[in-house]
């Protein structure tokens, strides 16, 4: 069989998945009273417990690796519901990939990145992920999360790490907040359709980024994922060339697809990458140059 | 055995696809035919009427009933609103209407009412009759139904690409999160349970302002559902729910001014066709008539 990855020397250090775990938010330290809200209901789910609250959104965050959801409902006389989320991940790095699923601008408001609108404020800090919701904006309901999204932001006293592979991603022409962090299979599929199926054999063990770079008209799709070891990281590779691009060699590393877009795939040590969607050989090969350069 | 596929196949069997072109399921719209074959296209209504919020941000509940008369009456064939209803419901049938009661998009109450008014037009005793969600396994009348009637919004979700009247059935199972796996690809086989299998008389799929887009799985903001004063009905879940599907998508295309796949993709809609043999996804295999207003319908 005929293996025609790209092998060039591994430069980098395993990116760490999990940290030890975290200990419990101290989600009694909300406050019980806000202004004329008051909590009416206490939320605490651990693990698949989720699953009685937000039945199949729970995935996303089981797919981060989720510890736990803690939280308040606030009511008030004729005020409209404010609700606090505060979702445990197992590390910072999942935390802020909980994050990049819903962020599509970069803001700091909050914590180590965030995301306000006048119905929603999310962020992550640390190993958590934090939302904080109203069902109806009005002007005590605006300030109410406000005032609970800065309060939570400084009851988490450190900040955490970004995952280590998103240094890798070349930095020219990537849409702001234009990648997404994950190690599930399913979220390969979050920018363009790539396969129906775990083409590279991500894990929980694989740290995986995808990203935009170049206007809408003419987008590429750099695919990045570090194995635990490089013979899994030739695996997959192997694999997306076989099943994506057979015609792919040493010689012709880069492939024309019938939509007139450009593909390739390689390794490097335990990484995998690969650009999807390219709109010409010359810009296929750019990217390629800067990723690999960066890896 | 069941073909993995990858956008690579797909663009070898649809060498036409325009870049940034009409997606579904993030896939070409020609390039849906995957394992079925060729046979008699499923009818979908859908029908839209501007004026149905023109009184504020609640659906007039005159039109709602109105567009859903006239959808049953294109979709059955019958020119008489009464013999329509008649040929879905029957005055023996004891009917559960499968609503969706989700606190943040629930289906619209006019929509239960409506339905209800019907069946019960059409002659059914109203003890014969539930409206329910969460609560139906243990419901009298859908333990003992002899039709359903599945009715909810159409709405971008999480974990399943979508919610919509497939999976809409989630809540007859004991084990809902039995269906997870694998971004809820095995959600057509809710139809094999006993409770369900063969009872279903009609899906309405509404979209009176459907929610195209979410920022986290509990997420459904205003910013982000739109007007569309639709409703989808059709005897074939999975043709209901692909119809559904390309104006969500479309919407979101149009929206972001960019390619905006939902993530992850509705992977069940297509397994229920090519895996579960439901019904058709398929476009070319959809009789989709149209009727009313018709500006930016994205299909």
């Amino acid at each position: 069989m005929r293996s025609v990855c790209l092998i060039i020397l591994w430069i980098m250090g395993n990116a760490s998945m999990f940290a030890s775990l975290p200990e419990q938010f101290p989600v009694d330290s909300l406050p019980e009273q806000l202004g004329l809200y008051r909590v009416t209901d206490k939320l605490n789910y651990t693990g698949k417990e989720l699953y009685d609250y937000i039945n199949g959104g729970a995935e996303l965050y089981l797919s981060y690796g989720l510890v736990s959801m803690t939280g308040c409902k606030y009511n008030g006389d004729d005020l409209p519901q404010v609700t606090v989320e505060i979702y445990e991940m197992t590390s910072a790095e999942n935390a802020f990939g909980v994050y990049t699923q819903g962020r599509d601008k970069e803001e700091y408001d909050y914590g180590q990145g965030s995301q306000s609108f006048p119905d929603f404020i999310f962020f992550w800090k640390d190993r958590y992920f934090v939302t904080v919701s109203t069902q109806e904006v009005i002007p005590e309901s605006e300030k109410a999360i406000q005032y609970m999204a800065g309060l939570i932001d400084k009851s988490i006293p450190k900040m955490g790490e970004k995952p280590a592979i998103i240094n890798d991603l070349p930095k020219e022409d990537l849409l702001p907040a234009g990648f997404l962090y994950f190690h599930h299979y399913i979220w390969l599929n979050a920018y363009l359709f790539i396969a129906d199926y775990n083409i590279i054999n991500i894990d929980e063990n694989c740290d995986a980024v995808l990203a935009k770079y170049g206007e809408a008209d003419a987008r590429s799709y750099l695919l990045l994922a570090a194995y635990s070891d490089e013979e899994k990281a030739l695996a997959a590779c192997k694999n997306l060339q076989e099943k994506y691009a057979p015609e792919l060699s040493v010689d012709s590393p880069f492939v024309e697809l019938e939509d007139k877009t450009w593909f390739t795939v390689w390794t490097r040590g335990n990484k995998l990458g690969a650009i999807f969607n390219a709109h010409s050989q010359e810009k296929t090969e750019k990217l390629f140059k800067s990723a690999i350069n960066k890896m | 055995m069941e073909k993995l596929i990858t956008r690579r196949d797909l663009l070898k069997k649809t060498a036409l696809m325009a870049v940034g072109g009409t997606l579904l399921l993030n896939r070409p719209v020609n390039a849906w035919a995957w394992g079925t074959e060729e046979g008699t296209k499923s009818k979908v209504v859908l029908i839209r009427n501007r004026q149905l919020f023109a009184g504020g941000n609640q659906p007039d509940s005159g039109i709602a009933g109105q567009m859903l008369d006239e959808a049953v009456r294109t979709l059955t064939g019958k020119s008489n609103t009464k013999e329509a209803w008649a040929s879905i419901v029957k005055p023996a049938d004891i009917v559960g209407i499968k609503t969706n009661v989700w606190d943040k998009f629930p289906t619209p109450i006019v929509m239960n009412d409506l339905l209800k008014e019907r069946v019960l037009q059409a002659g059914v005793n109203e003890t014969n009759v539930s409206v329910n969600d969460r609560g139906v396994k243990d419901d009298p009348i859908f333990k003992n139904a002899t039709a359903l009637i599945n009715v909810r919004p159409m709405r971008t979700h999480a974990w399943s690409g979508v919610g919509s009247c497939i999976k809409n059935y989630i809540m007859f199972s004991p084990q809902p999160s039995s269906y997870h796996d694998d971004s809820c690809a095995s959600l057509a086989a809710l139809y094999e349970l006993p409770i369900v299998k063969g009872k279903t008389r009609l899906h309405v799929l509404v979209l009176f302002n459907p929610l195209f887009h979410h920022r986290t799985p509990q997420d459904a903001s205003e910013e982000y559902m739109w007007k569309y004063s639709g409703l989808i009905v059709g005897f074939d879940p999975v043709a209901v729910d692909s119809v559904g599907l390309r104006i969500l998508q479309g919407k979101r295309n149009a929206f972001f001014q960019e390619d905006k796949p939902l993530n992850p993709p509705a992977k069940h809609i297509e397994l229920a066709d090519t895996r579960y043999h439901l019904g058709t996804a398929d476009p070319a295999k959809i009789e989709l008539v149209k009727l009313g207003w018709d500006e930016e319908s994205f299909v």
